[in-house]
This record gives structure tokens, sequence and C-alpha cells, in this order.
């Protein structure tokens, strides 16, 4: 009679009076947040701050393609792929190698050559950093299936180092920059808030990736072998599925994510170092556990949070820490998801079995 | 009429919608030998995990001793006197046999932190009286000569027997036993029954089983409780128990009895 | 798989030497000493003639090579007196000797192939400071075995604190306490090191219980990450300090860092009577004095770890890396349990920066960062996780590389092959593969105690059977 360990965040138990500890702290934080936020608006004009909210929701696609690639791997194997965020920063490598250097944009290039740069770096850097992910999951993860859990955790730090040194091999220790291709010129304004052509172009690929995503794990075969994989191992490998090969299949979907989390990174933010990968990989875990690890649409949610809580922080002006404190604000949050709500926002508390 | 020494009123454990323990009330009274039995997933090592912690109820009380223990984490289950052992054998595989039932006596020994550093006389004497136990123990589950042995290298009747020791190192007024001779051969399943009314006598332990060998439930218990899906279905001697409508139709289906 | 061919290489290896007229029954049959001394001094010839293929030869290599032989051939394990087995204790002893001499030598030995000349006295004083902290690491992860990816706070907070209190830091206050060295017109708190390296610790503990409270029941992974994230947080408290939240209370003094901090010293009575350095700074022999109190703590360090492992503490602690819910079940409560090896971790990593920021005489925030807490991970990994000999070799190994070693072999290889090769550009890197390599092939460390060995290669019985919220305590 095996307990399995269910595939979610570690479980807390229901208390009588305690329960109301946990409401009423995030009820208080809400308010005390919407508080800050109507002060701001007061303070820097309503304009401002939906210009704000156009660059956090940017960033928050961004932060859930990364998102999306953690809770998948988290989702069937247990483990938070530490080098995942560094696979994000190669892609950004690779997208920018690819935009500037072979097709060669620059800031005068056509629209038609621009779409033509884009897809076609999307599609190499998408299919590289696939290829990454699941090698690095066959060499140093795989061989540690059935070691205690913290083995390929350790595993995946010292990949996630090495990963950082090939970039700096590569590249030089010193940021890439990717010029300002993409057309700065307003969709739509509001007021003075201007949502300019490049976030939406962010968004405009973001999307059909998160659709095809959604399509994949739901309506394909793979997708149900992965949904069955995460719940229960054992059982997916009774009923004929192959786990090994689900697996690297995951991963080789989580890299792609990352890499076209990367394009956009290079597209968008012009600027990639070796270490930006672990920078963005901890918010983007993060925004995984937030919403619930494990679960994808919380992925994209708590991603979008993060989104606009980083934005917030680093563009209000009244009384917000500011962008020295994002990370600490983000380490916080996840601490304090952890200790209070581990299950995320939209993830269930799975029964012990038994 | 003895003092009941472990009490459950109306004991329940859902899982989501899941209902594995539904409102039990359960009595052990102090030096006797009760046996738990019932079909597989009826229910009884969530029961078992809820006397010793490790589930908290989702309703209903656990008491020992006449203390209210709904809810307290498992140190203070052992702390309190319920000693265990594990359904699948957990014992500590790369420590030694000695060093197994040694951590069983973490509960009774006082050593703190700067004593071990400072080596205080106290805390050397508290170590050799422990080790000189815990040998004593070894010796009275038949592992004598295995103290060095590492945990998992012992044969699994031995680890058994170690899981025992182990669990009595904790000094426990309770023992619980979760299917203590599955994969035993009939010899061992013999030998150990013994070992339980010995326990009882020499030690003074009442004693809960969770058993499917019926030769060690009829052998060695006072009483017997049957639970199905979660429910408390019968309680009495092994032999009521044994003739009882309602048991042979949950172990063996209706038509076993109309039949 | 990889024990067969071991033992097929094994096989191979006896049928050569069989075949030369050494079969293995010979050999076993020959008495032990003879045995040991026919390894050692097959060994010191490979050594010795290695150094003098290079051509970095000097006669500290024979003396070398014959204490290497003196310690490595007679089976002192034996040695009893009056019944105690001191055996035990004289190979330790005749490396504390030797590492103790370390500065009257350390400059006449010879240079070693491809990694250079014999490390320098000061980057012994940081192989030392490095030392303590993966010996404090190993009781966190090799005994409880609680992965703490977050280990810098604690070094952080260590040398802030000697920055606090031995600086001119809180210039509005004026405190002496056994201080050394003072200049004229001084301001501050300056407390004597020596009372300052026990705060540092003691204060770093109380910040590893703080962590631990909302840490420490959360599993494995979370753990490492959250434990990361402190690691992180302090750091960046360090950085901002300055105007800690734009209250201009000046706290860590921001990026420049808290300096200069005030050094160690016995005083002027001490010098005269007991031949001590009445100021550390003002020393003739600055490295060398800095480096044997580090030696002295790291003594320390060594001694309560090998108390701890083996009394009841450390017996629960190792019961909890095997399997939690059964020590639970036996009684050990775990976050209490738990959070004492934090705290252990935390005192000796405070004590270790306390130390470092008094050496460097200062405290920098651009000293602490999340790569260090893994370095020291790797320390203890490569040494053997659990194993204070394999960690204190991991520790010493690891920080030459980063302070000289690596800039050597880049030298050695650009030497060599004509390459421009900027070795400790890519030292992280050489880490991570130091760490894959090892959790690969030999998660047990480079000389692993032998009860993670068997861990390892069997994995661990510690599926979770419960709410964890239950098992505070």
């Amino acid at each position: 009679m095996a307990i399995d360990v269910p595939a979610s965040a570690p479980l807390r138990a229901r208390r009588s009076a305690g329960a109301y500890v946990t409401p009423v702290l995030a009820a208080l934080f809400v308010i005390g947040f919407v508080f800050l936020l109507v002060k701001n608006i007061q303070h820097d004009g309503f304009a401002y701050f939906a210009e704000i909210s156009f660059i956090g929701l940017t960033n928050g696609a961004v932060y859930a393609l990364v998102a999306l690639g953690y809770t998948l791997v988290y989702g069937i194997l247990e483990l938070i792929n530490f080098a995942h965020g560094d696979v994000f920063m190669l892609g950004g490598m690779i997208s920018g190698t690819m935009l500037i250097s072979v097709f060669g944009l620059t800031a005068s290039s056509s629209t038609g050559f621009l779409v033509v740069a884009i897809l076609g770096s999307l599609a190499v850097a998408m299919v590289a950093c696939g290829l990454i992910n699941a090698t690095i999951e066959m060499i140093a993860y795989r061989p540690l299936r059935g070691a205690p859990r913290l083995a390929p955790l350790i595993t995946a730090i010292g990949m996630s180092f090495i990963l950082q040194n090939i970039a700096i091999a590569w590249k030089g220790p010193s940021y890439i920059s990717i010029p300002s291709v993409l057309p700065r010129s307003d969709v739509f304004a509001i007021g003075t808030a201007d949502f300019t052509w490049d976030k939406f172009i962010v968004l405009l690929v973001t999307l059909p990736v998160l659709v095809a995503l959604l399509w994949l794990v739901l309506r394909t075969r793979q997708g149900k072998a992965m949904r069955a994989t995460a719940q229960d191992r054992d059982a997916a490998a009774m009923m004929g599925i192959n786990v090994n090969r689900t697996i690297s299949f995951t991963f080789l979907i989580a890299g792609g994510l990352a890499g076209s989390a990367g394009l956009l990174y290079a597209l968008y933010f012009h600027e990639v170092r070796y270490d930006t990968g672990f920078q963005l990989g901890l918010i983007a875990f993060t925004a995984a556990v937030l919403g619930g690890i494990g679960n994808l649409p919380g992925a994209v949610l708590g991603a979008l949070l993060i989104g606009f809580i980083q934005a917030y922080n680093e563009g209000l002006s009244w009384h917000m820490p500011g962008s020295d404190w994002t990370q600490s604000i983000v380490f916080a949050i996840l601490i304090l998801i952890l200790v209070f709500r581990p299950e995320g926002l939209l993830g269930e508390r799975t029964p012990e079995g038994g | 009429m003895p003092e009941a020494l472990l009490q459950t009123r109306q004991l329940r454990k859902e899982f989501g919608g899941l209902v594995a323990v539904d409102d039990v009330d359960f009595t052990v009274p102090a030096g006797a030998i009760v046996s738990l039995i019932g079909p597989n997933g009826a229910g009884k090592t969530t029961f078992f995990n809820m006397l010793t912690g490790v589930y908290r109820p989702t309703a209903g009380r656990v008491e020992f001793n006449g203390e209210d223990m709904t809810g307290k984490p498992p140190h203070a289950f052992t702390h309190r006197g319920i000693g265990r052992t594990f359904q699948n054998i957990r014992l500590f595989q790369n420590m030694t046999a000695l060093e197994n039932v040694l951590v069983g006596m973490h509960v009774r020994l006082k050593g703190n932190l700067f004593e071990a550093i400072l080596r205080t006389p106290r805390v050397k004497h508290e170590e050799a009286a422990a080790r000189d136990r815990a040998r004593e123990l070894l010796e009275f589950s038949g592992l004598r000569r295995k103290d060095r042995e590492l945990g998992k290298n012992l044969s699994y009747g031995d680890q058994r027997r170690l899981e025992v020791a182990r669990a009595l190192a904790t000094q426990p007024k309770l023992l619980l036993l979760d299917e203590p001779t599955a994969g035993m051969n009939p010899q061992e399943t013999a030998d150990f029954t013994s070992f339980v009314g010995v326990l009882r006598e020499q030690q003074g332990l009442a004693v809960l089983l969770i058993e499917h060998d019926m030769r060690v439930v009829m052998g060695v218990s006072d009483r017997v409780t049957v639970l199905d899906y979660g429910q408390k279905i019968a309680e009495g001697t092994p032999q009521e128990i044994q003739r009882n409508e309602r048991v042979i139709e949950a172990y063996l289906g209706t038509a076993a009895v109309s039949g | 798989m990889r024990r067969r061919i071991r033992a097929a290489v094994v096989a191979r290896w006896w049928q050569l030497l069989g075949a030369v007229g050494l079969p293995r029954e010979r050999w076993s049959a020959q008495p032990r000493l003879l045995r040991r001394f026919v390894l050692a001094v097959v060994w010191a010839a490979i050594a010795l003639a290695l150094v003098a293929l290079w051509g970095v030869w000097k006669t500290s290599a024979i003396a070398a090579a014959a204490i290497v032989i003196f310690i490595a051939v007679p089976w002192y394990e034996r040695l009893t007196i009056r019944g105690r087995r001191v055996g035990k204790f004289v190979v330790p002893l005749c490396v504390l000797g030797l590492a103790i001499g370390y500065p009257y030598y350390g400059t006449d030995m010879p240079q070693v192939p491809i990694f250079g000349p014999f490390p320098q006295l000061s980057t012994m004083v940081v192989m030392m400071i490095f030392t303590m902290m993966a010996l404090g690491l190993n009781v966190v992860v090799g005994y409880a075995g609680l992965l703490d990816l977050g280990y810098v706070a604690f070094y952080a907070m260590g040398a802030y604190m000697a920055g606090w209190f031995a600086s001119n830091q809180f210039a509005k206050q004026k405190l002496d306490l056994g201080a050394v060295g003072l200049y004229q017109g001084w301001t501050g708190f300056h407390l004597s090191i020596w009372l300052i390296l026990p705060m540092a610790g003691i204060a770093t503990a109380i910040v590893g219980v703080l962590i631990g409270l909302p840490t420490l029941r959360l599993r494995g992974d979370y753990l490492a990450i959250v434990t990361l994230g402190f690691g992180e947080i302090l750091p960046q408290i360090a950085r901002n300090g300055d105007n800690l939240f734009g209250t201009s209370f000046n706290l860590t003094n921001g990026t420049g860092g808290i300096t200069p901090i005030d050094q160690p010293g016995f005083g002027n009575w001490a010098k005269e009577h007991l031949h001590l350095p009445a100021q550390y700074a003002t020393a003739a022999n600055f490295d060398a004095v800095f480096f044997w109190t580090a030696l002295a703590l790291v003594c320390i360090v060594v001694f309560c770890s090998m108390r701890l492992r083996d009394s009841r503490l450390g017996r629960a602690w190792i019961a909890i890396r095997e399997d939690e819910t059964a020590a639970a079940a036996m009684g050990v409560p775990l976050m209490r349990t738990k959070t004492w090896s934090y705290a252990t971790g935390a005192f000796f990593g405070g004590v270790a920066g306390a130390f470092y920021a008094s050496y460097k005489s200062g405290a920098f925030p651009d000293d602490f960062f999340f790569q260090i807490s893994v370095f020291i991970l790797c320390m203890v990994i490569l040494g053997g996780m659990g194993n204070i000999w394999g960690v204190i070799f991991g520790a010493c190994f690891l920080a030459y590389l980063d302070r000289e070693g690596l800039s050597n072999v880049g030298t050695w290889i650009n030497g060599h092959f004509g390459t421009h090769l900027d070795v400790p550009l890519y030292e992280f890197g050489i880490f991570g593969i130091i760490i894959v390599v090892v959790m690969l092939f030999r998660p047990e460390g480079l000389i692993p105690s032998a009860r993670i060995a068997h861990e390892m290669h069997e994995g661990v019985h510690d599926e979770p059977l419960y709410d964890h919220e239950i098992a505070g305590a």
C-alpha cells in the first residue's frame, strides 16, 4: 500500500482557527497593495499608471513563457530545473545572433523582412533551446532518477553554472546588445499612455505559443501522456506510456518555451548577459509557485501578477521601494506563498492518498 | 475495569472527497493486546497514522492516558508513550542496528548540543547507559550479534525485529505494530506471536496490531476490532469475530454468508 | 555496472602482476607494514619523478616524500596507551603539525606540475576561512540533509557584525572593550576581536533560527530555493543599507562597505610576557599570525563537528536525513532538530565571516553573492557530504583553485598550448562541472564516509508521509 507523493506543492493541513490566518493576511495584502496603487494613481496620474501597467503586462508575458517551462518540468519530475533560466538566456543569445548576424536586421529593415527574421529566429531559438534542455535532462537528470531527491537539484545547480560559463565563453562576460528593431509607434493610446508596437509584438508572439501549448497538452496524445506521467509515473508506465520519451518531450517543450521567451527578451529588452537567466529564472519560478506549481494557467496568472508588481515597484514613485528591491520583493512573495499557501493561487491540495 | 489507555472518539479522516476513516470509536485498555483487522483499503494504516500523529484527523479526538492528543506532532505521541513500527519497513538503512535503536532512545535521553560538544560527565554516562540498554534491547529482539550491521544488510526477518527493538527503545506504554508478520513464513510467524505475548508479560506493554494473518490474531489477541470502508463493523473476542456474519461478508463477500 | 568495470580492471591488474611473479595471494600474505611501506614508496617515487621531470625540483621534495611515508606506513590506529585508542589521533596530529609549520617551509616547497608553487600564506588564510564555512555547511547539508543555498547570508552577517563592533561605523558611540591598535581620536564601537568572534557566531545563529522558522518546515527543494532567497535578500540589504527604507540610518554603509575594521591582537602585556603579537596589524609576520589563528579556529570547528556527529543530536540529524517520517515516529522533534543544525551551521559561518572581515579590514557587499553559497556547497559535495576530512580537503582545494590555482593552471595552459584562455573567468563553470561529475559518478565525494556511499548508490526512502505542518515543534 504505497503512499504516493502528490505531484504538487508541499501539503498543509487545515487548521480550525489558523485557517483564518491565510485569508486575513491575504486580504490585508491585497488591500494594502490596492491602496498603494490608488495613491500612486493620484500622485502620477492615470495615464502614467496605464503606461506602467502596459510594461507590466509585457514583462508578465515573457515571464509566463519561462514560468510555464518550470511548471511543466516540476509537474512531471518534481524537480526544480535550476538550469531552465539559463536555457532561456541561451535562447536570448541565440536569438540575438540570429537577428543581427544571420538576418542582418537593423532599425531600418522593412516590416516584411522583420517578420521573416523574427519567425526564423523564433524557430531556431525554440528548436535549439528545446534540444539543449532535452539533452541536459538526458545526461544530467535521467541517471539520477532513483537517487535521493536533492541529487538532481544539486546537479541542476551545477548545470546552471556550466551554461552560464558557456555563454561567457561564447559571448564574453558583458552584455550583448540587440538594436531596437521593433517599431515604437503606437498601437493605441490612452491619453498620454502609449501602447506601442514593440509591446504588442511580444503579446502577439506569446499568445499563439500559449494557445499552441494548451492545445498540445489538452488535445494531443503526447499531451495526455505528459499529464498521465505527471500524475502517476508508474501507472502511466503500466498503461504503456514510454515514460522516458514523455519526459524528454516535456523538456523539449519547456526548452522551446524558454527559447521563445529568449527571443522576445532580446527583441524587447535589447540586452542579454550570461546572468540574465539567473535573475529572470528566479522571478519566473516564483511566478510558477505563485500560480500553483504544476498548474499551467496558474503559471501564466502568477507571471502576469509578478510582471505587474515589478512594473509598479520600479515605475511608480509614491513610496515604492524601487528597482533595487525588486528581487527581494519577489523572494519575499515566494517565501510567503510557500509558508502560507504552498499550493499557490490556482493549485489544488491533492489528497495524500492511503 | 481497566482504565482505557488509548481512546478515540468519532475519529474521522477525509482525503478530499474520500472518507478513509469514518467516525470510529475505539479503545485499548492498559496491558491489552488488541488486533485491528479488515480487508485491504479499509483504513487501518490511516487509522494508525492518526494514532501516532502522522495524519491530523479531519474530525474526532484521540486520547492517550487521559490526555487529548489530537493534532499533536508525531514526536509528542512518542514522548507520551506510543511506539510504532511501519508496514513497509522504515529503518534507517545506512545506520547500524545499534544506531537505529539509539535513535529510538532519542526522546528518553537528555543530552543537548552544548553537552555534546563538551562531553560532560553526564552525557558520557548517559551515552554509555544508552548503549548498554540498546544492546539489551537488541538481545531481547534476537539481534545481539548483529549490532554493527547496517540496517539495509539485515535479513528481512531481522529488519522486522530491529524495527520492533527500535520502537521498544522509545519506552512505549502502547506499541503499534503495522502488519508485523507480513512476509514471514509459518515458523517465524509463530515465533513472533509468542514474542508479542512476551512483550505484554515482561514489559507490561499494551499492543495494538494490524494484522492479516488470522493465526496471529486468534493466537494472541484479547480483543479484535474489524474495519471495513473506514467503519468499525464489529468488535469482540477473537472467537466472536470469527463467527460474526458481517465480518465474513466483508472479507469474503455476501455469497460466502448466504451460500 | 560501475562495480563490474572496477572489478574487471582490478582482476586484470592482478593478472598482470601475477605474470611477473607477484600474484594477489602472495601480496596479501606479506606483513601489513611491508605492504604499506612498498605502496608508500611507490607513490612517493612517482611523485618525485613527476616533480623531477617537470624540472621544478627542490630538495624539500625529498623531505616531503619522507614525511608522507612516515605518516602513511605504520598502522597507528592500533596504538593504545592505557587502554585508550590514541592511534587514531596520530595522523591528524601530524597533519596539524605540518600545517602549523607551513609558514616556515611553505616557500621552500617544490613547484607542483601544472599548478605551480604551493599556496601563499594569504591564500592559506582564505583556505582556512572557507574550511570553517564548509564545515558549517556540512552540518546542515551533510549531517541533517538540508540543502541550504543561502549560506552566504551567514558569512555576510558575521562580517557585518565585525564591521559594526570593531570599526568607526557607529561614530556617534564610543566604546572600547579590549581593542588593540586604536588610533588617536577614535570613535565607534571597538570590541576586542576575540569578543566579536563568538558574538558574531551567536548573532548569526539567531538570524539562522529566524530564517529557519518559516523555511525548515518546507520540503527539500523548496527549502533550497527559499534559502537561496534569503541568501540574496541579506546582501541586498547590505548593499542598500546606507539609507535603510529612506530613514537615512546608515547600517551598512552601502556599497562602500565598512572599512577599516580592527584586527586582532593580544595587547602589550601578552607581548612582553607570552611573546604573543600585540597587534596583528603591525606584526612582522602578518599573514602567518592570521593563518595560525585561522588554523586554531578550524581546529575548534572540527572538534565541535566530531563531537556533534557522535552525539544524540548528531544521530537525530542523520536519522532525519535518512527518513524524516521514521525519525519523527521515533521521537525526534523535526523542526527543533533541524533548527539546531541550521543554527550550528550559521554559527560557524558567522565566525568565519567576522574573522574574514577582520583579516581584510573591511566588510564589503561585493564580497557576498549567491555563487559563494554554491562554491561552499561544491566543497562539501566534492569532499563528501558528512565527512569531515573530505570536506576539509574539498574546501582547501577549491579555495586554493579560486585564489591561485586557476590562474596558475591558466598560465601553464597558455604557455604550453599557445592559447589565450582566461581560465579564472570560467571558474564557476569549472565548479559546475565538478558538481555535475561528482553527483553523477561519485556522489559520496572523494573521501566519503561509508554511510553516504551506501545511501547514494542505493537511494533513500524518504517519501514524506504526512502534512508537514504537523511536524512543527
